[in-house]
């Protein structure tokens, strides 16, 4: 597997695109942070990781678009399979990348807290560090289940452009079934439901700094049943 | 050792592949013969379980290919027609990724491979920077790494001009010892050329299962008589 992984991660290391979609994910991350931050007038980062998963839902699509419909589209994907590499490998070989790049996004970001704990510190209004990892921790977790949607519809289709249409569509409904909006639109019941699917709610708690061992268990066997999903697409023989 | 029992295989309405049956044992170099949508490319898909066979069966060293595809393929080396490739890759990174996946330790073995397909000057280039019979080299290459006992090529010898077809013929027969080989193409001479026996695909159908014809030209007669 691990010459998989560095395949995939020298594919946005050597290639511009990597870059690019950590450097745009960079700076649209921190302006939208700073562009407020004197005018809430409150040393926090909460503000800053509500508007992460917007982010997110552009970001992971255009990250992981590519990984499994190019592969079919080239035909490389038919090498791969002749090769003795299971499809689960295959599979958490992407994933795996995806998710250090994305890790590696999220430190890029990390400049916003610490200059925040340095600069607050003199007036008596420090950030609290441990809220600020546990809310890292969410973000990555948030992060690995919209990797694992994108990767499944990058499986489904040869287009990168359907891929990531369809994730970012998917992963919209997802972040807005968190919303005030679904609250006003759908009836109290599906709304209490669809509420509870979406990750965003989830990674609230995250956010006030607490690890919920039920937000921690969703995050994983949402991450696991999209992985799953995309090894048995990968399986599947006509 | 394949073995292939009366298998099809439809898509749809299509019958791509209609009840081949042919065995094939060690030191066989089987020239895979038809014109183009003859079910070549479907048939070796099927004997590497890529594809399900709609009937009949298929048996590669006693197993069923889609349900072992991992025990399969590490004896399969494979070249699938138009050969993709990773082509933001250099031949060195390609070529050590696929020997890492065959769990080729030896970093010798990939070189003297190299050196097989006359490959060295290309080594340290990218594959996008590489002709297309270049690129042919690199796929062999890759397909001959770990040393596997069947070697299925899928039109090796396409798009090249006759000096790199001589080559990719040369080699085959270099490495041909005690290997099951099958090789699909659509040029006549290639089969007198490289092949110990022949199969020939119509439509879907095998017309023909035998030795090549002794006679220079008598593949091509055959084929002309057979294939209408």
């Amino acid at each position: 597997m691990k010459f998989l992984l560095k395949k995939e991660l020298s594919f946005y290391l050597n290639n511009p695109i990597g870059y690019i979609v950590v450097l745009l994910f960079s700076i649209f991350a921190n302006f939208l942070f700073v562009k407020d931050i004197f005018v809430t007038g409150s040393a926090s980062m909460r503000p800053f990781f509500e508007i992460l998963p917007w982010l997110l839902l552009i970001f992971i699509p255009a990250l992981t678009m590519r990984m499994i419909s190019e592969e079919r589209r080239t035909n490389t994907l038919e090498v791969l399979l002749t090769l003795p590499i299971s499809e689960l490998n295959i599979v958490i070989s992407k994933y795996l990348s995806a998710l250090i790049i994305c890790i590696i996004a999220l430190l890029l970001t990390t400049a916003l807290p610490m200059s925040m704990y340095f600069l607050t510190g003199d007036v008596g209004g420090k950030l609290y560090l441990p809220e600020i990892i546990v809310s890292y921790l969410g973000s990555i977790a948030v992060a690995s289940s919209f990797i694992s949607i994108s990767l499944f519809f990058s499986a489904l289709t040869k287009n990168q452009i359907i891929a990531f249409l369809t994730s970012v569509v998917v992963i919209f409904f997802l972040v807005i079934f968190s919303t005030d909006f679904a609250g006003n639109v759908l009836p109290t019941f599906l709304q209490t439901a669809l509420n509870y699917l979406s990750p965003v709610t989830q990674f609230a708690s995250f956010i006030r700094g607490v690890i919920d061992v039920r937000s921690v268990f969703y995050f994983l066997s949402f991450t696991a049943v999209f992985l799953i999903l995309t090894i048995i697409d990968l399986e599947r023989r006509a | 050792m394949i073995s292939l029992k009366n298998i099809s295989k439809h898509f749809g309405h299509t019958k791509a592949v209609q009840n081949i049956s042919f065995d094939a044992k060690k030191g066989e170099i089987i020239g895979f013969l038809g014109p183009n949508g003859a079910g070549k490319t479907t048939t070796m898909r099927m004997i590497l379980g890529l594809l399900h066979p709609s009937s009949g069966q298929v048996k590669v060293n006693g197993l069923n290919p889609v349900d072992n595809r991992l025990k399969i393929v590490s004896s399969i080396g494979y070249l699938p027609e138009n050969n993709p490739l990773y082509l933001d890759m250099k031949v060195k990174e390609y070529l050590s990724m696929i020997a890492g996946v065959k769990k080729v330790t030896s970093e010798e073995e990939v070189i003297s491979i190299v050196k097989d397909v006359a490959l060295e000057s290309k080594y340290n280039s990218k594959i996008e920077e590489l002709s297309r019979g270049y690129r042919q080299r690199v796929g062999l290459a890759s397909a001959l790494l770990s040393d596997p006992s069947i070697l299925i090529l899928d039109e090796p010898t396409s798009g090249l001009d006759p000096i790199e077809q001589d080559k990719i013929k040369t080699l085959i027969n270099k490495i041909s010892k005690n290997k099951i080989i099958i090789f699909s193409t659509h040029i006549l001479s290639e089969v007198e050329d490289i092949s110990n026996r022949l199969i020939i695909i119509n439509n879907g159908e095998m017309v023909f299962d035998g030795d090549k014809p002794k006679l220079k030209g008598g593949v091509e007669k055959l084929f002309k008589k057979l294939v209408k």
